[in-house]
């Protein structure tokens, strides 16, 4: 645990600038640039918003936002998993001459989609008062479901990006099943009204993408609490998870060079 | 020179597991058949070299002298024993280097820099001199993908050999670019080479270039120490020892290469 602290802090000049220029890599080629990053979500946005509320005719209050909330959170941990799964192996030429401690390129992933998320979320901020939003303090109450977002994303990436070293065909199963769990995460849909009784609880707990959502959505639209005993779960699987994962890649990161 | 210890490795042992990347059915199919067929490349290597001191490494094909200088570099580390180079700053210089491709050769000039711990600030005062070494001029803000091969493993070198890092590996000597470029870098290696503060390591197939530059010679035979002592008394022995084995095509080329080379060095 000091070692991983004191690598972070090691390498932090290193992720960020690797984060700024993946960001800046990406945008240098395209003609509307960083503009993407909200165009994407929005169009995204659009997409559900005429499958749901025109297709199916099943609407909810403030439904463009309601839909960007579980979009972005949903985006986040499903590029940044996604990126891990191949991560190593893209990052061959750097690792087989320097040593680098593989988490590191986990961080620097959720750094570089972190950054995608946030602006994001500030297309968000402006639509609250453009839709009328009732803002509260409930708002603040969103923190900690980011912290079990990244935890989450955290440990379950570091523990992917082991396995997708070993494994040459992990990315497709992962493509799959993310695709699974987005469709069981209510991204345009409300678990808790579409879902009969009883899958709709086992969703919400079992699936941590579908609760955190659900959780962010009653912090800023509901006005409510999120659920704090799903967190609290969650928060310990994740912490769990993110032991367990950095603890695999320290003891197999020194035989990944010897496989790819 | 000083008698400051610069690498110490003791009792170095790496395992290869023969754990191939391979498909998930695959995978589900062998569960029960063990796959982990180990082999120990290096079995309990034990050496420490001064600061500023030269030291080849040699051996035959196979013998762990690569496996050594990446586990000393930080690639692998060790399976058993340790490997100490205090707070030594310590670069690799082999031939193809990676870069991120999609980045520019701006930015992965930076991040090399950083990984081999540098500071920004460090990294951009040598930035001009990196640049102007690796002649690459107004491509450096093009991506490394639309690089040339030559290109690339001329910003390669440029990066390690500007950057003097305390320690310099060396896995086999470099031969990069056309014949201007070659001359330039061997200049620039020899200056490196001889400054008495710098640990240089060097692996490498041809016997004249150990002896032109070494002033100690480890000699690894199936990952053990064989021998460990002054150039001309270690390169006497192995000489003897390599009379009868047979030297295949490829790495005589190898040799005859770094030869032809090496008199280009003497030209200087």
């Amino acid at each position: 645990m000091k070692k991983f602290i004191a690598n972070v802090k090691r390498y932090k000049s290193y992720m960020i600038y690797s984060a700024k220029a993946t960001l800046k890599g990406e945008v240098a080629g395209s003609r509307l640039n960083w503009l993407w990053w909200i165009l994407d979500p929005f169009l995204f946005m659009l997409v559900y918003t005429f499958m749901a509320q025109i297709v199916f005719g099943k609407s909810e209050p403030y439904f463009p936002i309601f839909v960007f909330i579980g979009l972005n959170m949903f985006d986040f941990f499903n590029r940044t998993v996604t990126r891990c799964v191949r991560s190593v192996k893209r990052n061959k030429g750097v690792i087989s001459k320097v040593y680098l401690p593989k988490y590191i390129l986990v961080l620097t992933e959720m750094l570089v989609n972190g950054f995608k998320m946030c602006v994001a979320f500030a297309l968000v901020v402006l639509m609250i008062p453009f839709y009328r939003v009732p803002i509260t303090w409930h708002i603040f109450e969103v923190i900690p479901v980011f912290i079990v977002l990244l935890l989450f994303t955290f440990g379950a990436s570091c523990i992917v990006l082991n396995f997708g070293v070993f494994l040459t065909d992990l990315a497709n199963v992962i493509t799959v099943l993310l695709k699974l769990v987005f469709y069981m995460s209510g991204v345009f849909y409300n678990i808790m009204k579409r879902v009969p009784e009883p899958y709709n609880t086992l969703l919400l707990y079992g699936n941590p993408m579908a609760g955190l959502i659900q959780c962010a959505r009653n912090a800023v639209l509901n006005s409510s609490h999120p659920y704090y005993d799903l967190l609290g779960i969650w928060f310990l699987i994740s912490v769990l998870l993110c032991i367990f994962g950095v603890r695999m890649i320290v003891k197999y990161e020194n035989s990944y060079v010897k496989v790819i | 020179m000083s008698e400051k210890i610069a690498i110490e490795v003791k009792d170095l042992h790496i395992r290869y597991k023969t754990v191939k990347a391979e498909s998930i059915k695959k995978s589900l199919l062998s569960l029960k058949k063990s796959r982990l067929e180990e082999f120990e490349a290096v079995r309990g290597l034990s050496f420490s070299i001064k600061k500023g001191e030269i030291v080849g490494l040699i051996g035959k094909n196979g013998s762990g002298k690569s496996t050594t200088l990446r586990s000393i570099a930080g690639i692998f580390s060790a399976d058993e024993g340790s490997i100490d180079i205090g707070d030594n700053t310590i670069s690799l210089l082999a031939i193809g280097v990676g870069f991120n491709k999609e980045l520019t050769g701006k930015d992965n000039i930076y991040l090399s820099g950083l990984l081999l711990g540098f500071t920004h600030e460090e990294i951009k005062a040598k930035y001009k001199e990196i640049v102007k070494f690796s002649e690459l001029g107004k491509f450096v803000n093009a991506p490394v993908r639309t690089y040339s091969s030559g290109m690339y493993s001329k910003l390669a070198f440029s990066i390690t050999a500007v950057l003097e890092t305390d320690i310099i590996l060396i896995d086999e000597v470099l031969s990069v670019g056309d014949i201007n470029f070659k001359k330039k870098s061997l200049k620039k290696m020899k200056e490196l080479i001889n400054d008495s503060d710098r640990t240089v390591m060097i692996v490498s197939h041809s016997i004249e270039t150990i002896r032109k530059l070494c002033t100690r010679v480890i000699w690894i035979h199936e990952g053990q120490m064989k021998m460990d002592g002054e150039t001309e008394e270690v390169l006497a022995a192995y000489q003897e020892f390599m009379s009868d084995e047979v030297v295949d095509e490829k790495q005589a080329a190898k040799v005859k290469r770094e030869e032809n080379l090496l008199k280009m060095w003497d030209e200087q």
